[in-house]
This record gives structure tokens, C-alpha cells and sequence, in this order.
């Protein structure tokens, strides 16, 4: 078995009253896209704060490459590239300023960090955005900017917290292929989605997060086979996993009486 | 819809905004996730969030304020001593410009927050009409600043009531007043608008960059009105006083066509006529024009603000980049750049760097008046410019708002955090030892060694810096709600360090009556200080 690039073992974390992970246990190995499949406020963006060390575990371990998160932070952050949920970066900074200090925090050298930002720039058309101040950016375009990024010091390790949304198709089909080659090259993404088809286009294994707990984990294959059906399509399998089905059913025949009575009556 | 309904509903905006501006931002701006010893707890108690939000918008509030009806009063205290009549042509004058100042200056802190496409979200998708969506909007703000704007008000009508006795000055004062938090607002939005659509063009311009830096001048330009404020009624009082009543001054005509001294002049000399008829005459065809010119004001704000709130006043120019090319730094550099880029572009840290030329301007000032430069008045002098450089710290760790949300995932300690921002702090004192040893070369000393004294207080400037970044992080990583703190705490820190070398220095003269024992002192004290500082960052990185 090879060495794994993240290890979360039995991670809790409490706020408050809330119990937002209970027991999360997963790996992810060197060269595979792992895609944390799960509702909303299932513990995606925790799980992910967890391992880049920005919220500490209640109780449980995250390893990055066998470094300690909490304890070694920084060196930790140095092997990750993150993109959060939502692109909150400097807004009065324009995308050039933006990177120019993300790049010099991260010690990149200078002639490989020009060669990388223009490669993307121009994948990512962001030659008419690139001087404008990050506030007047649709995102789409602050979402590009974040990957960018992420991606200038080119890390083993990818962090994704739904990195899709809002893209246009032709970015995200060049993220999807981004993704691949990362992998290819023998780097690992860990990506958080509630998106379906994203899961089922580009993850090697999915693990299905519910109430913050991974309650099935393997390839898409394993997982059908986990209900009975290998015709099901992924939504149907997290639907039946999640025991979510029989609940949007009651759900949506309330949803009908209340908002349809008078036209069927 | 009726101006009561429209200032009842005003209350959810208001509260709103409030809740974004202190408890997300600076919620967000949780610092928890520095590593080891860093994280706090993360309640996630939103209710407690909101609650305490208010209560420290409702202290600000206060505390401003305050202030406010402080500046307001103190023109008049000259009157209060001397004779009623003199002096209060320009008492009401100056009261009403520094009410301006300041309500102008508080609004460009603010106002952005209340007006946006952003805050606008809540209003944006009820089935209001456009200008009564304006009038919820406005009145949002004006809660902001109501405790401020009744204050000034009602100081000022209550003191020109006490020295003229006349119901029609009061009237006529009590519209003025109004009229000048009008176009204190009117002028604030003007002034944010014009720097916000300069950011906005984008683009590599070093025109740009010129036009910005010319607008940081301008507030501190106004920043030095408001420190006008400790020689009010000694100096500045009786000579404008006599070039507003001076009618065979061409000095006093043009006054007259300005405002606040149209105002002074004509409501002084309703109770108590002292200047000339023309002169009279001319201020008050003057006032009427400005409150004229305050109601079109007045719907200038109410369009301005609708057309902010639709986003249709952004006009967005798209400059090609020719290429994507970036200088890359040493990470502190790098910092300390990011640092003084995003805090120079936002219209509420912007004034701080006009904050070198308030003090040289302070320093001139001081030091001008006298025949030798004495230990006292160096000492004085050189704690006068720190205070202001304490508020720097403050500003900067404010302005990383949201962003820091991004910061927190790169591999940075603390430690660059606090010497980047202590690092720019101490730059901003530089005027103030350069001022010094210029003024040296040009008038005697008392003793040579007290040139000295602006070397020690710099090194406590920057260990004032490191200790108030120092609470500030303690206290903001304990947990989400605990990063909702009064800034006055950590103020209070950095004034103490910058106070114990000159006390020590005071203290040991005083008891040796030996410039030189009292400056080995004092560098002895301060080196400590600095010691204690280079300490905690070194304890920040184990």
C-alpha cells in the first residue's frame, strides 16, 4: 500500500452545541482525485479546513505528508494549493498585485512563477481582468484568480472547496484537465462538491460525507455495487446512501400541496 | 410613504449593515489558524456575534458622539470667559466647521458600508420606489451618525440661544445646522465617490496612483482642521474674529460669500450687530444660496445614493494587460507592499498616511514658537506625532478585512504579520525625528544629547506597534466573538509604552537635574521596551 498524501483519522469537531465532523476517517493516496461527495452542511468546508490547519480538530488527526497541520502549519500550507469555497481575496488589489504577494510569501522564484502565471493567464483569458481591482471582478473571474493562485507553486497537494461554481464550461472543462495532468504528474487532489456529474466525470474515489461522517467510500463501481444497482447513476446512489431519497419524495408532495392546491383543485 | 415610516424601516438596514461591517468582517477576520496556540474557540454563536456588534456600533456611536459635541462647544469657551458679544461671529463659524470636519470625516469611514450594491441586497428585492429605496437607505446612515448630528445640533442652537437671547438666531442657527451635516454628508459622498471610481478605472496608471495620493492630502488637510481644535480659542478665535468683522478688509468680503462664515456672521448679528451693513448683507444673501444649494445637496445624496445602491454609477474600463509578468519580493516585503496597497485604496485607512504630513505640520508648529529647543519641548513634540502613529497598527490590522480569510491558508506566521505592520508604522514617525534635527540645525539646543529623544521614542513607537498587534491577536484569536474589540484597549497599551521613556526621562531630570543621566535613562528604558517586544515575536515563533 503506498504512502498516503492526506490521512484524517477519527476527526470530531465541535462548534458549540453543533457537531459538525463526528469521526471522519479517509485517505487519500499520490496520484488519485478524491471527491468529498456530500449535502450542504454535511462538513465538506470543515473537513478541508481541518487539513490546511485553518480550524483546529476537536479531537482525531490530520496528517499532510505525515506533518501534523496544527503543529506544523506552515510547512503544511506550503505543500497545499486552496481554493475556498467562496473567492474572498483582497478586493482593492488588482489580480497582478494579488499574486505578486502571494508569490513572494511563498519564496517562488520569479522567472518560474512568470513562465506558470502566463501560461494560465492566457488559458484563463484574463489578460482585460488582470490589472482591474479584484472587487470588480465577476466570481467566475475572482474564482480563476484563487486558482491561479493556487496553482503558482505548484503543490503536491490540491485542496478544492467546490471549485466549479461559477465557472463558464470552457474553464472548468480546462480545470477538469488541469486536474488530470496534476495527477498524472503524481500530485493528488482533494476536492469537495455537491455537484454530481463533477464527481462522476473526474474523481478516482469518492467518499460520501453525511452528517460528518464518511458513510461509503470507494470508485464509483464499488459504490453501485454498495446499493445493489450498477445501473444507478451517482445521484441515485448518494440519494439511497444518504437515505435521502423517501424524504424528497414526502417533501415534494408538501411543496405541491402548498404551492399548487388552487391549479389542481 | 411617510418620512416617520421611512426612518422606522430604516432600523433593519441599519442593523444589517452593522452586523456586517463589525461582526462578519471582522468575524471573518478571526485570526484563529496560525498554527499551534493560535486557534481559540470557534463558537459560531451568531446571536452573540450580532448582539455585541450593535453594542460596540452603539459605543462608537457614543464616543464619537461626544467628541463631536466637544468640538462643537469649545469655539464658544471664549465667550464664556470674556465678553459675549466679541468673538462669537467667529465662534459659530469655526463651531460649524469643525462639526463639518468632523461629520464629513466620519462619513467617509462609514458611509461605503451603508451604501452599496451589497447592503442594498435586503431593500433591493421588496417593491419600493426608487427614491423612497434612496430615503431607507440614507436614513440607514443617518442612524449611524444620529447621536453625532443631534449633539452638534443642539449644542449649537442651545449656545447661540445662551449668548443671543433672539428666537430668530436660534431658528436661523438651527436650520443652519442642519444645512452644514447636509453638506458635510453631500461632500463626504463626493469625496469617496471620486477615490472609489479612481480604483475602480484599474490599470497600471501612475497618474492613478498620483491622483489617489493627492486625495490621502486632502484628508489630511482636513485631519489637520480638526487638530486646529487645542488652539481654538486661544489663537484661532480672536484673529478670525477680526477678519470677519473687519469690513474694510477685502479679506472679510470673501469670507462672507463662504460658508460656515455667511452663517456666523449673520446669525451673530442678528442678536448683536457688530459688522457692517454690507457685510451683513452679503453673508446672509450667501446663507440663503447655501441652503439653497444644501437641498439640491440634499437630492444630489438621494439620487447618488440610489445610483450606488443599482450599481449604475460604476462605469468599469477594461485595460488589456500586456502581459502577466510579476515582481516577486521577500516575503516581508512582499507583505508590507500588499499591506500599504490595499490600505492606501480604502477610503477608511486611506487619510492614515497623510499622517507624516499632520505631523510635520504639528512639529513646525510647535517647535516654531520657541527661541531654544528645550527637553520639555521635545519631549512633548516627539509624544504629540507618536500618538498619531499609534493609530497605524489599528488601521492596518482593520483594513485586512475579509482577505485575511485567504491569508490564513499561506505559509506565513505571525510573526511577518506584526513586523510588516510595525515595520510601516515606524516609517510613518520618520518625519518627526527628521523634523527635529532640522529645527536643531536652525535654533540651540538646551543639550546636544536630548537630539536624542526622537531616536528613543522611535524605538518605542515600534515597540508600542508590536504590543498593541500583540493584544490585538490575543484577543482575536480567542474566538469569533472575542475579535469584536474597542480599539481603545490596545490604544490605551501603545500610549503607556510611548509615555514610560519620557515619564523616566522627566522623573530622572527631575531628581538629578543631568540632561545627559536623564537621556542615558531614557535610552535605557526604551531599549527595554524594545527587548520586551523582540521577545514576544520570538515566543510567537516557538
Amino acid at each position: 500500500m503506498s504512502a498516503s498524501l492526506i490521512e484524517v483519522s477519527q476527526l470530531t469537531k465541535q462548534f458549540g452545541s453543533v457537531q459538525a465532523l463526528s469521526g471522519l476517517t479517509f485517505r487519500v493516496l499520490p496520484g488519485e482525485i478524491y471527491g468529498l461527495l456530500g449535502p450542504n452542511g454535511a462538513g465538506k468546508t470543515t473537513t478541508l479546513k481541518a487539513i490546511i490547519g485553518l480550524i483546529e480538530p476537536t479531537s482525531g488527526t490530520v496528517k499532510v505528508e505525515g506533518f501534523n497541520p496544527t503543529i506544523n502549519s506552515i510547512i503544511v500550507k506550503s505543500k497545499i494549493g486552496y481554493i475556498a469555497e467562496k473567492p474572498i481575496l483582497y478586493d482593492s488589489l488588482s489580480s497582478r498585485d494579488f499574486l505578486e504577494f502571494v508569490a513572494s510569501i511563498r519564496k517562488i522564484d520569479q522567472k518560474t512563477v512568470n513562465r506558470i502565471i502566463t501560461q494560465l493567464g492566457e488559458a484563463f483569458d484574463m489578460s482585460k481582468y488582470f490589472d482591474a481591482p479584484i472587487a470588480t471582478l465577476s466570481t467566475g473571474m475572482k474564482q480563476k484568480v484563487a486558482l491561479i493562485a493556487s496553482l503558482i507553486h505548484q503543490p503536491p497537494i490540491l485542496l478544492l472547496d467546490e471549485p466549479l461554481s461559477g465557472l463558464d464550461a470552457k474553464t472548468s472543462r480546462i480545470i477538469k484537465d488541469l486536474l488530470l495532468l496534476h495527477i498524472k504528474n503524481g500530485g493528488s487532489v482533494l476536492f469537495s462538491t455537491h455537484i454530481m456529474e463533477v464527481a462522476e466525470n473526474i474523481c478516482t474515489r469518492i467518499g460520501i460525507i453525511y452528517q460528518g461522517k464518511i458513510i461509503a467510500e470507494g470508485t464509483l463501481e464499488q459504490l453501485k455495487i454498495k446499493t445493489g444497482n450498477k445501473r444507478q447513476s451517482l445521484e441515485e446512489v448518494f440519494l439511497k446512501l444518504t437515505n435521502e431519497e423517501t424524504e424528497i419524495s414526502d417533501k415534494t408532495r408538501l411543496l405541491g400541496e402548498a404551492f399548487f392546491k388552487n391549479e389542481t383543485a | 410613504m411617510k418620512l416617520l415610516e421611512a426612518w422606522r424601516l430604516s432600523r433593519q438596514p441599519y442593523k444589517e449593515v452593522v452586523y456586517r461591517s463589525i461582526a462578519e468582517e471582522r468575524g471573518r477576520m478571526w485570526w484563529g489558524g496560525f498554527g499551534r496556540g493560535n486557534y481559540g474557540t470557534d463558537q459560531q454563536n451568531d446571536l452573540d456575534l450580532t448582539k455585541k456588534a450593535l453594542r460596540i456600533a452603539k459605543w462608537d456611536k457614543l464616543m464619537v458622539a461626544i467628541f463631536n459635541v466637544l468640538a462643537a462647544v469649545i469655539p464658544f469657551t471664549a465667550q464664556f470667559f470674556g465678553s459675549p458679544i466679541i468673538g462669537l461671529t467667529s465662534a459659530i463659524s469655526l463651531s460649524l466647521a469643525v462639526t463639518f470636519g468632523f461629520t464629513a470625516l466620519y462619513a467617509i469611514q462609514t458611509l461605503s458600508s451603508f451604501i452599496s450594491t451589497e447592503s442594498s441586497v435586503l431593500l433591493a428585492t421588496l417593491p419600493l420606489k426608487p427614491e423612497k429605496f434612496s430615503l431607507i437607505t440614507i436614513f440607514s446612515f443617518v442612524r449611524s451618525v444620529d447621536y453625532m448630528v443631534v449633539g452638534s445640533i443642539v449644542s449649537q442652537v442651545f449656545l447661540v440661544a445662551f449668548y443671543t437671547g433672539s428666537p430668530f438666531a436660534v431658528l436661523l442657527m438651527f436650520v443652519v445646522s442642519i444645512m452644514n451635516g447636509i453638506l458635510a454628508v453631500a461632500t463626504a459622498l463626493w469625496f469617496s465617490g471620486v477615490f472609489t471610481k479612481n480604483l475602480f478605472r484599474g490599470g497600471r496608471s501612475r497618474g492613478n496612483t498620483a491622483l489617489r495620493l493627492l486625495f490621502i492630502l486632502m484628508w489630511g488637510s482636513l485631519l489637520m482642521g480638526v487638530s486646529l481644535l487645542i488652539s481654538l480659542p486661544y489663537y484661532v478665535v480672536p484673529s478670525v474674529e477680526s477678519f470677519l468683522i473687519n469690513s474694510s478688509q477685502l479679506s472679510t468680503l470673501i469670507l462672507c460669500l463662504f460658508h460656515p462664515f455667511s452663517a456666523g456672521i449673520t446669525i451673530a448679528n442678528i442678536g448683536h450687530p457688530i459688522a457692517s451693513g454690507f457685510t451683513t448683507l452679503i453673508s446672509s444673501i450667501s446663507l440663503i444660496v447655501y441652503v439653497v444649494v444644501s437641498g439640491f445637496s440634499g437630492k444630489w445624496i438621494l439620487k447618488t445614493v440610489k445610483q450606488i445602491s443599482h450599481g449604475t454609477n460604476i462605469k468599469l474600463t477594461r485595460v488589456t494587460a500586456k502581459d502577466f509578468s510579476i515582481k516577486t519580493r521577500k516575503p516581508l516585503f512582499g507583505f508590507v507592499i500588499k499591506d500599504l496597497k490595499i490600505s492606501s485604496r480604502n477610503p477608511a485607512t486611506a487619510f492614515f498616511f497623510a499622517l507624516p504630513v499632520l505631523e510635520t505640520v504639528i512639529m513646525s508648529f510647535l517647535l516654531a514658537n520657541f527661541e531654544v529647543l528645550r527637553a520639555s519641548t521635545l519631549l512633548v513634540s516627539t509624544f504629540m506625532g507618536g500618538i498619531f502613529v499609534l493609530l497605524m497598527p489599528l488601521a492596518l490590522l482593520n483594513s485586512e478585512g475579509a482577505g485575511l480569510e485567504y491569508t490564513k491558508s499561506l505559509p506565513l506566521g505571525l510573526n511577518q504579520i506584526i513586523l510588516s505592520k510595525t515595520l510601516i508604522s515606524v516609517l510613518t514617525y520618520l518625519p518627526v525625528p527628521i523634523v527635529l534635527f532640522i529645527m536643531a540645525m536652525l535654533k540651540p539646543l538646551t543639550s546636544p544629547l536630548t537630539l536624542l529623544i526622537p531616536i528613543f521614542i522611535l524605538l518605542a513607537v515600534a515597540s508600542a506597534s508590536v504590543f498593541e498587534i500583540q493584544l490585538f491577536l490575543i484577543i482575536v484569536t480567542k474566538g469569533k466573538i472575542s475579535a469584536l474589540v474597542h480599539d481603545l484597549k490596545k490604544l490605551v497599551v501603545g500610549i503607556t509604552t510611548l509615555l514610560i521613556p519620557l515619564v523616566a526621562y522627566s522623573i530622572t531630570y527631575l531628581v538629578s537635574f543631568s540632561h545627559i543621566f536623564a537621556v542615558l535613562i531614557m535610552g535605557a528604558i526604551s531599549t527595554l521596551e524594545l527587548a520586551l517586544a523582540i521577545y514576544l515575536i520570538r515566543q510567537n515563533k516557538k
